[in-house]
Parts: structure tokens; sequence; C-alpha cells
């Protein structure tokens, strides 16, 4: 049956997807903001097309969710979402990237969510199996992260946003993204974005169409997708130990990213020089 | 309107080339490199560990160690496990043992032109110059491998702490092939006696590879139907930039990979303007490549 599906372009094609050298991709790891980045260039980009849930697929569309001959199909430049790992062929990327802790929370109940774990399912062992990258098919979090800054910071053609700085200002981290990409963005067009891309719209619309959104059909329904859209629920939802192995992993990395650790760090495992060294000393 | 038959076509036939699409088992150890940076000659250093009762061959070693590049994955699915698996692809995350080779990319590119040349991808009169243009920029190589930079840091900076993954440096290699060899024998989980490494290194050594190309060059995967008057075994030395690449080329290469280069120990020579290098030079001196690399973290 899958042969015969790929024979006509029926397949969702993933990291298979066909790319071509003037496609934007919206680049996270699960869990990181990358929705609402979604709805705000949706917004921004397309608001005649009044983005929700039942067409944000179209307007900017997920390899894992339309088929390869619909997106061989789609106007260009598309602007596509995308959880992959790093791709070489992806040549214009706005990354977001968002504190590990609040990620691997977020994930936990989106595994809940899709029934994948059950509502006792401890904590801990969500993230012992979460650093070693056995919770999504996208690599670890710190794989996906230092993969992609490691090939592409710096150079033109890549965005890094963290999910903390566009909640803490949301218009100035869209006006990044305006000019990076080259579009008019007046302060009326990007506050207009903002509005209806806010936590509380969003999930309003989740509400009404949760069962028409490939990501939320066929889940349940009492846990929603659009969860806090606030930065920091680690601090009162994950246990200590599993917030010292987060950290213990991906210490560097996270400073570097600009996110405080509470634990003493295990000089063994975590290579303070490691990451800062290939990006410069300091995130710009 | 067909869109992937012909995919399907040659998957049914086994006549795939397994690349990004390989079936990958938790037990495989892979041979990771850029294109010319001394894959080959790490294959027949772990053909030749591996196996002491069986010489590798240019006609053996795409059984012993098989190319993910040259082989179907129905082919790579029948190699006993576990498996040693020689790879171009940049990060994949499905591999979780990774031996991973990186060379000086101002050799590597020299040693590109003319592996390009062999390959027929640029005829002889292709300006230098405009090679090196390609060569920063990722042209006339393949998107699964990206740049040289791409490839290498999206390896390094992934693995690098991790204790299934070896960093091995061509330069390295050259100079002490017996104490990389020694390491490599260890991550391998062989017995390192003195008289198995030398015998490894002496059936791996440039004059007999290079022997052995001629005898097999019309049979090898990688060589047949080839121009036989460029070797696929070049010189086997380090360093043949300072002669041979025209100053721009150096400057676009270091200009293009400065951070990375000075983190793996190769010395910059054309100064960036910005004195940057200058600050990261610390990093370089603390001898970055023994530490995250040894095997020995927990």
């Amino acid at each position: 049956m899958m042969g015969v599906r790929v024979a006509f372009g029926l397949h969702q094609p993933g990291r298979n997807l066909r790319v071509f050298p003037d496609d934007i991709f919206i680049v996270s790891f699960p869990k990181s903001g990358n929705t609402w980045t979604r709805f705000l260039l949706a917004n921004l980009v397309y608001p005649e097309a009044n983005p929700d849930f039942t067409n944000i697929n179209s307007i900017i569309p997920d390899p894992e969710a339309l088929t390869k001959r619909r997106l061989n199909a789609l106007p260009r430049p598309r602007i596509i979402k995308s959880h992959q790992y790093f791709d070489p062929r992806y040549n214009k990327v706005i990354y977001v990237v968002r504190d590990p802790r609040d990620v691997a929370l977020s994930q936990y109940h989106f595994h809940r969510k899709r029934t994948l774990i059950g509502d006792d399912y401890p904590v801990l062992r969500f993230v012992e199996r979460f650093v070693r990258g056995e919770t999504s098919p996208y690599a670890s979090w710190g794989e996906n992260v230092a993969g992609w800054l490691a090939t592409r910071y710096g150079r033109s053609g890549f965005l890094l946003l963290r999910y903390e700085d566009m909640i803490a200002d949301t218009g100035r981290e869209l006006a990044k993204v305006a000019d990076f990409l080259g579009l008019p963005a007046d302060a009326q067009r990007l506050s207009a974005a903002v509005r209806r891309s806010s936590a509380d719209r969003i999930r309003e619309l989740e509400k009404m169409q949760a069962r028409k959104w490939s990501s939320t059909r066929n889940t349940r329904q009492d846990i929603p997708f659009v969860r806090t859209g606030k930065a920091g629920n680690w601090q009162s939802g994950l246990p200590a130990e599993a917030v010292a192995l987060l950290e213990n992993t991906w210490g560097p990395l996270m400073h570097w990213l600009g996110y405080e650790t509470t634990h003493e760090q295990n000089a063994e495992t975590a290579d303070a020089r490691l990451l800062p060294a290939i990006l410069g000393h300091h995130r710009a | 309107m067909i869109y992937g038959l012909k995919k399907i076509v040659k998957y049914t036939l086994g006549k795939d080339i397994a690349g990004r699409y390989l079936s990958v088992y938790p037990d495989d150890t892979f041979l990771v490199s850029y294109p010319r940076s001394g894959n080959t000659w790490t294959r027949f250093l772990v053909a030749n560990l591996l196996h002491p009762d069986q010489p590798a061959t240019f006609d053996n070693i795409e059984s012993l160690v098989p190319d993910t590049e040259a082989q179907s994955n129905r082919t790579l699915k029948r190699v006993p496990r576990p498996r040693f698996i020689k790879s171009h692809e940049y990060f994949d995350h499905r591999y979780r043992r990774v031996i991973y080779i990186v060379r000086d990319p101002r050799d590597v590119a020299l040693s590109y032109y003319d592996f390009d040349r062999k390959y027929g991808h640029i005829p002889d009169g292709y300006g230098l110059e405009r090679f090196v243009d390609d060569f920063v920029n990722g042209r006339l190589t393949s998107v699964d491998w990206g740049t040289w930079g791409e490839n290498v840091a999206s390896w390094v900076y992934t693995r690098g702490q991790s204790k299934d993954f070896l960093l091995l440096r061509y330069e390295d290699m050259i100079a002490d092939t017996g104490s990389q060899l020694a390491r490599l024998a260890v991550f391998l989980g062989v017995d390192s006696s003195r008289e198995r490494l030398e015998n490894a290194t002496e059936r791996s050594s440039l004059q007999r590879m290079q022997r052995l190309e001629k005898v097999s060059e019309d049979k090898w995967v990688s060589t047949r139907n080839r121009r036989k008057d460029i070797p696929f075994v070049r010189t086997g030395r380090a360093g043949a930039w300072q002669a041979a690449l025209p100053l721009p080329c150096i400057a676009a290469i270091e200009a293009a990979w400065r951070p990375i280069m000075i983190q793996l120990g190769y010395v910059l020579t054309v100064a960036d303007g910005s004195g940057a290098a200058q600050n990261r030079t610390a990093v370089q001196k603390e001898g970055l490549i023994s530490h995250p690399m040894q095997a020995s973290s927990t």
C-alpha cells in the first residue's frame, strides 16, 4: 500500500520533502513555540487568509501532514514548518529555541494527550528518555539545536529566535522576522499579527477546531495542544532530579542560549568550551 | 505524474543506493567523514584490524566495510551484524557509534579537485579558484554531505562529547599511525597488541593500497568506469595545500570555516581582520582535540 501511495505522491514526505532553493523554513524542536511562530508569520504574511487551524496546514505547510503532491504544487516561495534536525538543503531558516526544561515538560503533556503515555507516567522517567533523544524522531533536543547552530549560526539565511524573548516582546521579535524575510512591516501590520496570534485567541480557535487539525485530531480532547503559552513552567512542574539531568546533559549549550542553570554542572559530561568556541563567545 | 516509481522499482530490484535511506541497526558502527578525508584508508585499517586472517583489498572491502553510498539497502541488510559501514552523510541521529575522520579542508579541496576530474564532474581546465568557490558553497557535491564545514560541525558539535564517538584527524593518523590506530582498536573493542596493530598498518600502507588500486580499479565500485590517469589513492600526505593552493583559495576556505578550523587545530594563515581569531586561539592551545573526544567520559 505504501508503495502505491509513494508512486502517486500521496504520502507525507516528512524529511524527504523536495526542497526548493527559495523555501523558507520555521524550524524548531517540537514543543518550542513552532505553532505560535507559524500563526504569527501566517498573520503577518497572509492576513487576508484568516489563518486558523482549518487552513494553517496549507498556508504554512507541514511536510508531516500534507502529501508530496500537494507540497510540490504550492505557490512559491513556500514558508514551511519543520522539526527536522540539520538539513543542508534548507537555505533560509528561522530557528526557534526554547528552554529544554520547559520543552521536556510540554512534551510530557503532549505525549499524554496523544496517549503515548498514561497520566501516571513518571515525569523523571520521561525526562530520562528525553535526554537520550528517544521521545521524538527529530534527534535529541541538544542534537537538534547544536546541529543547526554549529552549522548556520552567524551566517546569512539563519535567524535564531528564543521563545522566551518572543513572549517578553512579541512585536520586537516579529519585526526581526519581517526584516529577515525582507517583508514590509509597519507597526500596525505587526501589532495586528501579534494580536491575532495571541495565546488566548489560538486557544479559542483550538477549542472550536481541534478535530479538524492534523496535530490534534485523534488525540485526547481534555488536554489542550496550546498549553500555557508561558516560560518557566518547569520551575513548578519538573522534579529537581529531572532538572539536574537536563542541566547536566546540556549545561553549556543552555548557558550559551542564556538559560540559567540551577544545579552544579558535572564537568566530566559538559564541555563548556565546545559550542561557544565555534559560535564566538557570545550570542549576538 | 508517477512521482516515486523509479525509486520503488529500483528498491524492489535491489538496485537502489542506500545512502540516507539505509536501514540502521543499533549495533552498527559507522566510519564517517567528508569525502577525500582519509575514509578509504581508515576503512582498510578497520577491516585489517577486525579481520587479521583476511587482508583487505579493493575486491573484498565492500563486504568487509561496505559503503552506504555504493550498496543497496538489500545488500547491506545481508551483511553480518554487527556491521561496520562507511558513510559520508552529514549528521544522522540514527548512527549510534561513529568514527569520524576529519582532514584539513585546504587539503580536502585539492584532493576533491582531482577526484571531480577523475569522475568527469569537471573538465581538466576547470579553474582551481572557481572550484574552491564551488567547494566552499557546497556546489558540485551531494546534498547528503553538505559543505565540509556543515558535515564536520554537524557531527562534532552534536556528538563530540559522546563515548560512542571517536574523532580522528587525518594529519594525526599520518604523523603517528600507531597511536591513532591504538585508539581505533580500543574503540572497536579489538585486541590492540603491537603485532596486530603493525599488521593492520602494513596491510593498509599507501604503497600497498596504490598497488591494489591498480590491480582492481576496473572492478571496484568507486573506480570502475572512471578515468584511469588520475588515481583514487593519491599522495597520502598532509599539507600539500601549502605549495599547491593559490592564496585566494586559502583565504576563501579559511574565511568560510575559521572557528571550526581553529578548534580542530588547523593553523590559519590569513588574518580575518576582526581580531576574533586571536581571541579564539586560546581554545586551540588547550589541546582541544585530545579533550572532548577521548573515549573516557561517562
